[in-house]
């Protein structure tokens, strides 16, 4: 039994393109989901603070953290920003501050 | 967008939280646990998703003092690399939400972050913390 070059192309050519399309959408597929954090690996990705509403602090204490800057309304803190400081935080930081919560680890 | 971002270099011109480790549909899913638990609790609640330094809850507590209400404001720190999760709660927070209240609430939060699930987890963990603190005392 002998096949022909266009037998054998008939049947090759579409298998090796199944096989190629299933491996592109696999590898489609996980760097669409790149970012799912993943316990035990290494996740890169830009520290984030997040407040609910800092446009409703700002006209309080939040004055002092919440600069009013055209198109900046995010919280400037973290290891990068600079301690917020002033008479508005001096009152607030006056006296021990208790603090309670909970740890945990996973 | 109602959400805070930290930059590396300092402050940019506008939040990319895009670059932060949630979807667009997790950060509006965080957004509206957020906005809930402030406005039914009267606290602040507010999350930070990033590396700590150690030692890791004094490194919370001094993101905590950052905030603008801190004795009125509960800060949910994870850090997903550490394996990390402090929460810390300011001297008027704590005395409706008890550190047993944030240990319930962190271990069904850390729950979710073992399975791979951060935003599950920080909105699970708002809404318990949400539900102990109970409503806003009426003035």
């Amino acid at each position: 039994m002998t096949f022909t070059l266009s037998e054998v192309l008939i049947l090759l050519v579409p298998s090796v393109a199944v096989v190629l399309l299933i491996t592109a959408l696999v590898f489609a597929g996980s760097a669409r989901h790149s970012k799912r954090y993943r316990p035990g690996r290494p996740f890169e990705f830009r520290p984030v603070w997040f407040l609910a509403a800092p446009e409703r602090l700002a006209g309080k204490v939040g004055a002092a953290a919440l600069p009013d800057r055209p198109g900046q309304r995010e919280l400037p803190a973290g290891h990068a920003g600079e301690p917020v400081e002033g008479p508005l935080l001096a009152a607030l930081t006056e006296g021990p501050q208790e603090v309670g919560g909970a740890s945990d680890r996973w | 967008m109602t959400v805070g971002e930290l930059p590396e270099g300092g402050l940019t011109g506008r939040p990319d939280v895009l670059d932060g480790p949630f979807t667009t549909r997790q950060l509006l899913r965080l957004d509206e646990a957020l906005r809930m638990a402030d406005t039914s609790t009267g606290l602040t609640f507010s999350v930070y998703v990033g590396e700590l330094d150690e030692p890791v809850r004094e490194d919370a507590e001094r993101l905590h003092a950052k905030l603008p209400d801190p004795p009125r404001s509960v800060l949910l720190a994870v850090s997903p690399n550490q394996r990390v999760l402090e929460i810390v709660t300011g001297a008027a927070a704590r005395k409706r939400l008890s550190d047993r209240d944030c240990k319930l609430a962190a271990l069904s939060m850390t729950a979710a972050f073992s399975g791979g699930d951060l935003a599950g987890g920080i909105v699970a963990g708002l809404a318990q913390l949400a539900e102990h603190a109970g409503k806003a005392p009426q003035v």
